[in-house]
């Protein structure tokens, strides 16, 4: 039997019908289709058990405990912990994005020395180490240690070595923690100032951005959220002021528009009506305080401050009704303040009985140092970085001929940051231990990759604004992704190589002994655990240091016409991280489009200044300028410019690099009467049309 | 020579003797054969687990729950496949039976800390999002009155009888088992009303594609 053409195409027709009432053509469409999943650029998951380890943000300046999940051995994310004291079930912007950091394209992956064409150069580590070690050696006693780390031991090492080769010069980055510490030495105070604001019945925050830059951030959102249950009454009053309706303001019970840099007038003001109505204080220059504080008077606060008198006096009148009251004075931006005002702060709450008093300002103990040659905390943080920059600027302090920056980021994160970076460019060797490529670390002749707090031990001491005695560890739940050393390591061996006698040989081993020293425990906190205590720190003889407060308010500068206010947010990052690349994704409509970052000031003063929304302005004074657009936002004080921190770096990664410009640029620096304290919170600005 | 006539005209012609329809229905039964028998075994090949793994000796004898390998861990994760480790708490040292493969399973894995490579029968691409957790007998089990077997078995194969651990089919094409379940089967609970208003089960593309 023979098949002709016409049979075979009878048979191929039977066929392609039979075939498509079968599944091949079917199956293999879909097939193709799951096929598609297995290119190779698509990311897979690897499979392993779910782990949690307990452990506390080095990156988020608020100290955030957190728990991060491990699948196998790799970290994936980073999760609240409920039973940490320093988050207490929340957790911040910046420590959600730790694990993502680590695998961030800015981070620095080797070694690296610039060489002179401009160049980087990878090194290795015995060769860094070698150049280190004869920088500082060439340096002897003209170096300097700058630290961007607040809470950690490591700054003991830091102070130690500059102390072991002669010099003075450690310092650690400007925050709330100076003129805190500043101000209690000059109230002869022992110990650092603590606020227990979870047992509080009335918290009044004046500039102190309680939750977003201001202590444990966390720990007081954990308080705020306690006291203010979802549809039912608050049982805490919360109240804010400062010029902008920023997210403390936002969230409080009352938001006091108050001028920014005004925070000790407005502190000063309650303490006049305090005093009339019949408080006071058992202190030495309690009648020299007194008089000081009647100067200022609702209608001189009202002038100076911008606060409406009626409500500095029901302010007042609802801290004296309270049983637990406290005040918090700070700044609204996290630095930059005076040491008046947390004096006046500090006044106020003696004022109020709530000195040393369950739900007030507590006096806590701070661990002794162990290094014998290092600086303890209480006198680091009274070291002034911006103050010693401008003596070396000004020739009355010699310029150092090496600078040690640890984890911190002066170049970006100074206030006139294009003058102070002016200054450490003549230093002729700087070295940055960091994690990220930033400005300061492309400013540096050696760049030496540090461990991110999740690859590293590290540890936690009673961060400023906590209400009680906190030690904790940072413990390494991953290993280092890049060629990295722990810097207290490479520090170490080279303290070693120049016979200076620190005392120990390891970091764990002055980890070990600051613990005991704080009275923990090392094998709990090994395990996770953590430790705190109740304990005070003992007074005698508490002065209120109204002389220092008469003298600092007497010189203050007369606000300008306009100023600026800048506003913090911690998803924005710090100059430590920038702006963490998920976090670009939480940033608003009307804070940054593309490049372009906005200011935000109230209706009446755009109308003042003949500008619009979107319009593009130049704000510029004596220290820089930079452009932004306009937003109109009536939670601004008039004659008030809210400009966002964070934006305008010139290093990191795409997610930061250009993205708006930097308002450290505007904030010039002065210096405080009395204590010579920098201070740069009061800044006047011009605008014109860009 | 033959003649070759397209029209042959003594009307015997050979699509007589081959004619009409019968080439279409050769073709026909030959594609239907072909597709519903030759293919699915051209398509996957058949592959063995590393163990042979009897369900029924753990189920039957040892009165085992399913539950004691494939739990819940404490912070709501499945923990899916049993590790060696926690296989080695019962199979350490000697065999708890005759069975050979429990011999080479304690030799060669328990010994030397190795993991067994499963082939999972179930396992879905990446990029499905998959929680054991909202399947659970307490959600699913609110209207219906299944057994942990049986609603198991609603996506799984029914093991708990099986003394043989069944052949592993991987599709050549895809890499992926026979038994990955396909979106149409999840939308036989996702897309039905009525679960969307109890259990809330949205057929959205997100609930199961992160």
């Amino acid at each position: 039997m023979a098949v002709d053409r016409r049979g075979f195409l009878k048979f191929v027709a039977g066929a392609t019908t039979g075939v498509l009432a079968t599944p091949v053509p079917w199956k293999l469409l879909d097939d193709a289709s799951i096929w598609t999943q297995n290119w190779s650029w698509i990311p897979r998951n690897v499979d392993g058990e779910n782990s949690y380890v307990s452990t506390i943000s080095k990156l988020c300046p608020s100290a955030a405990g957190m728990k991060v999940r491990l699948v196998g051995e790799r970290p994936v994310r980073v999760l609240p912990d409920d039973n940490h004291p320093l988050s207490m079930g929340g957790i911040t912007a910046l420590a959600a994005a730790e694990v993502q950091l680590m695998y961030s394209p800015s981070r620095v992956k080797r070694p690296l020395k610039h060489a002179g064409d401009g160049a980087y150069v990878a090194i290795s580590w015995e060769e860094a180490e070698k150049m280190l070690k004869e920088n500082l050696r060439r340096a002897g006693s003209k170096v300097a240690y700058v630290s961007g780390d607040e809470t950690g031991t490591i700054n003991e090492l830091l102070s130690a070595m500059a102390k072991e080769s002669g010099s003075d010069d450690f310092y650690v980055m400007p925050s709330e923690i100076q003129p805190a510490a500043l101000a209690f030495a000059n109230m002869n105070g022992k110990g650092q100032l603590g606020y227990d604001i979870e047992n509080s019945d009335y918290v009044f925050a004046i500039g102190a951005n309680i939750l977003e830059s201001w202590g444990t951030v966390l720990r007081n959102r954990a308080a705020f959220k306690k006291s203010h249950p979802a549809a039912e009454k608050p049982t805490v009053k919360f109240v804010y002021a400062g010029p902008v309706q920023n997210n403390t303001a936002a969230g409080a019970d009352e938001w006091l528009p108050a001028k920014s840099g005004a925070e000790a007038i407005v502190a000063m003001g309650i303490a006049n009506l305090l005093i009339k109505s019949g408080a006071s204080v058992n202190a030495p220059d309690f009648a020299e305080f007194k008089a000081l504080a009647a100067m200022y008077t609702p209608q001189k606060v009202a002038a100076l401050a911008g606060v409406a008198p009626a409500r500095l006096k029901a302010i007042t009148a609802e801290l004296s009704k309270a049983q637990r009251p406290i005040v918090l004075t700070g700044s609204e931006f996290g630095q930059g303040t005076g040491v008046a005002t947390v004096l006046a702060g500090t006044a106020v709450n003696m004022l109020l009985g709530s000195f040393g008093r369950e739900g007030g300002v507590k006096a806590l103990p701070l661990a002794p140092k162990v290094i014998a040659s290092g600086m303890d905390r209480s006198e680091s943080a009274q070291k002034d970085l911006v103050a010693y920059l401008s003596r070396i600027s000004a020739g009355k302090v010699p310029m150092p001929r090496a600078m040690v920056f640890y984890e911190a980021n002066p170049v970006y994160g100074l206030p006139q940051p294009a003058a102070m970076a002016k200054v450490m460019d003549k230093v002729p060797f700087r070295v940055a231990f960091t994690s990220f490529l930033d400005e300061t670390a492309k400013a540096c002749d050696l760049i030496l990759p540090t461990p991110l707090g999740l690859e590293r031990f590290d540890d936690v001491e009673t961060p400023y604004g906590i209400g009680q005695a906190f030690y904790g560890l940072a413990r390494p739940v991953a290993p280092c992704v890049i060629d990295g050393k722990p810097a207290a390591d490479v520090l170490l061996s080279v303290a070693g190589q120049l016979n200076m006698d620190l005392g120990f040989a390891t970091f764990e081993e002055i980890l070990q002994a600051k613990a005991e020293a704080a009275g923990a425990d090392w094998e709990s906190l090994m395990e996770g655990e953590f430790f705190t205590s109740n304990a005070v720190a003992e007074q005698s003889g508490l002065r209120l240091a109204a002389g220092v407060i008469g003298k600092a308010l007497a010189a203050a500068p007369k606000a300008a016409k306009l100023s600026i206010a800048p506003v913090q947010k911690l998803n924005i990052g710090t100059p430590n991280t920038a702006i963490p690349p998920y976090n670009n994704k939480t940033i608003r409509r009307w804070e940054l489009q593309k490049n372009e970052m906005y200011v935000a000031m109230n209706g009446a003063t755009a109308r003042e200044l003949g500008v619009m929304k979107h319009e593009r302005i130049k704000l510029s004074n004596s220290s820089g300028s930079i452009q932004a657009r306009v937003n109109i936002f009536e939670g601004v004080m008039p004659n008030t410019i809210a400009v966002l921190m964070g934006f305008g770096h010139t290093a990191f990664d795409e997610f930061s690099k250009g993205k708006g410009e930097n308002v450290m640029e505007l904030l010039t620096v002065g210096y405080e009467a009395g204590t010579g304290q920098s201070v740069w919170n009061v800044a006047g600005v011009n605008v014109s049309k860009a | 020579m033959e003649e070759r006539l397209l029209h042959p005209a003594d009307g015997n012609s050979t699509s007589r003797q081959f004619g009409g329809a019968a080439p279409f229905f050769v073709g026909l039964v030959v594609a239907l054969i072909f597709g519903w028998w030759a293919f699915p075994g051209l398509l996957f090949s058949e592959q063995e687990q590393p163990i042979n793994f009897s369900h029924k000796v753990h189920i039957q004898d040892a009165e085992m729950e399913c539950s004691a390998c494939h739990y819940f861990r404490e912070d709501g994760t499945f923990a899916g496949l049993p590790t060696t480790e926690s296989c080695a708490e019962c199979h350490s040292d000697e065999p708890l039976g005759e069975d050979p493969e429990e011999a080479r399973f304690i030799k060669e894995y328990v010994e030397t800390g190795k993991e067994v490579k499963w082939h999972v029968y179930q396992a879905q691409p990446d990029n499905v999002f998959f929680s054991h957790a909202a399947h659970s007998m307490e959600s699913c089990n609110s209207c219906h009155d299944f057994t942990e077997t049986e609603l198991c078995s609603q996506c799984h194969i029914d093991v708990a009888n099986m003394d043989k651990a069944p052949t592993y089919y991987e599709n050549k094409l895809t890499k992926y088992s026979k038994q990955t379940m396909k979106m149409w089967q999840c939308e036989r609970c996702h897309a039905h009303p009525e679960h969307y208003g109890v259990t809330r089960s949205s057929n959205a593309c997100f609930v199961c594609h992160k």
